[in-house]
């Protein structure tokens, strides 16, 4: 699979990562990785934060429009 | 996780919303029965509307423990009841040193909300309301209201097992599903002992009444210790072994 960013611009790169939001591939330099937190537990128990954090892939577009910026 | 301290005060606020609401609805319906019939000797909740008075003060509990566990339980837990609390500890759920200090805070924040109750409502919430302090019935001996309050607290230990302990339950619907069991618990048994299924619960307006000149109903208070943390108990364990796969 191709870098869909870099393709729309006439650059041919190969991709290596897939946005979990829209499936687009990216390359290296699109690719934008973020880390959720990840709680457990829950009423009747204190929610605690896991130490291990959640991994995900975004394309520019989306990790924009998941942050809610215009 | 929140730290103790944090915890702590979720409970204590947690309680002291739930006894400004719950035991004040009590304590409003006494008020509002007083002022439709005059302040007689045997003014119950019950004169005004039989059981549907009971059913007021079952949603407004209802109401305020839902809104309790969705806006807390994160937080502390939202156990915002010394007999839930137990039950936990004795099944090893719970750490000792956080159980101390949960329970503390229940206990302070039970006598805040009545007192906020007491300052919101003014002295007709104390002599005519009693702040919505628990008392058996007449005709109801000891022993009956303790197997009440027993078999009241029973079914709500049993419900928190089944729809937030067990890992299996459906998520999000704990809140919801355990504010409307008490407030079909206290509709029931409402009228034999008050339904309190709640130490700390008892224990505000009962103390709050004490302070501020109100009837006394400490005689009767270990009722409200004894049933509340048996039926914990017995749920807390029961359901352990009847869920236990062979």
């Amino acid at each position: 699979m191709k870098c869909y960013i870099c393709a729309k611009e006439g650059r041919d790169s190969d991709a290596v990562a897939i946005c979990i939001v829209c499936g687009m591939g990216l390359c290296m330099d699109h690719a934008i990785r973020e880390e959720n937190d990840v709680w457990e537990g829950g009423y009747p128990f204190p929610a605690h934060k896991v130490k291990q954090r959640l991994p995900r892939i975004l394309c520019p577009e989306c990790a924009i429009a998941m942050k809610g910026e215009k | 996780m929140a730290s103790l301290m944090r915890r702590s005060v979720a409970e204590l606020v947690g309680t002291m919303l739930l006894v400004y609401f719950g035991p004040g609805a009590a304590a409003m319906l006494l008020m509002i029965a007083a002022r439709e019939s005059g302040p007689l000797q045997s003014l119950t909740i019950g004169s005004l509307g039989g059981l549907a008075d009971w059913l007021a003060i079952g949603l407004a509990f209802a109401i305020v423990i839902t809104a309790v566990i969705y806006g807390l339980g994160r937080v502390s837990g939202a156990h915002i009841n010394p007999a839930v609390t137990i039950a936990l500890l004795a099944s090893k759920r719970f750490p000792a040193t956080d159980a101390v200090a949960y329970i503390v805070a229940q206990l302070v924040g039970a006598l805040l909300g009545s007192y906020l109750f007491y300052l919101s409502a003014g002295m007709d919430a104390v002599t005519i309301g009693g702040l919505g302090a628990t008392a058996p019935a007449l005709g109801v001996t000891f022993w009956m209201a303790i197997l009440a309050e027993t078999i009241g607290t029973f079914v709500l230990m049993l419900i928190i097992m089944g729809v937030a302990v067990d890992e299996r339950a459906p998520p999000g619907f704990a809140g919801l599903i355990i504010g409307l069991t008490v407030g079909g618990i206290i509709t029931t048994i409402g009228g034999l002992t008050g339904s309190s299924l709640n130490p700390a619960r008892s224990f505000g307006p009962a103390v709050g009444d004490l302070l501020l000149g109100g009837p006394d109903v400490m005689g009767v208070f270990p009722i409200y210790i004894i049933g509340p943390i048996l039926g914990a108990l017995i749920a807390v364990f029961f359901y352990d072994w009847v869920v236990k796969e062979d």
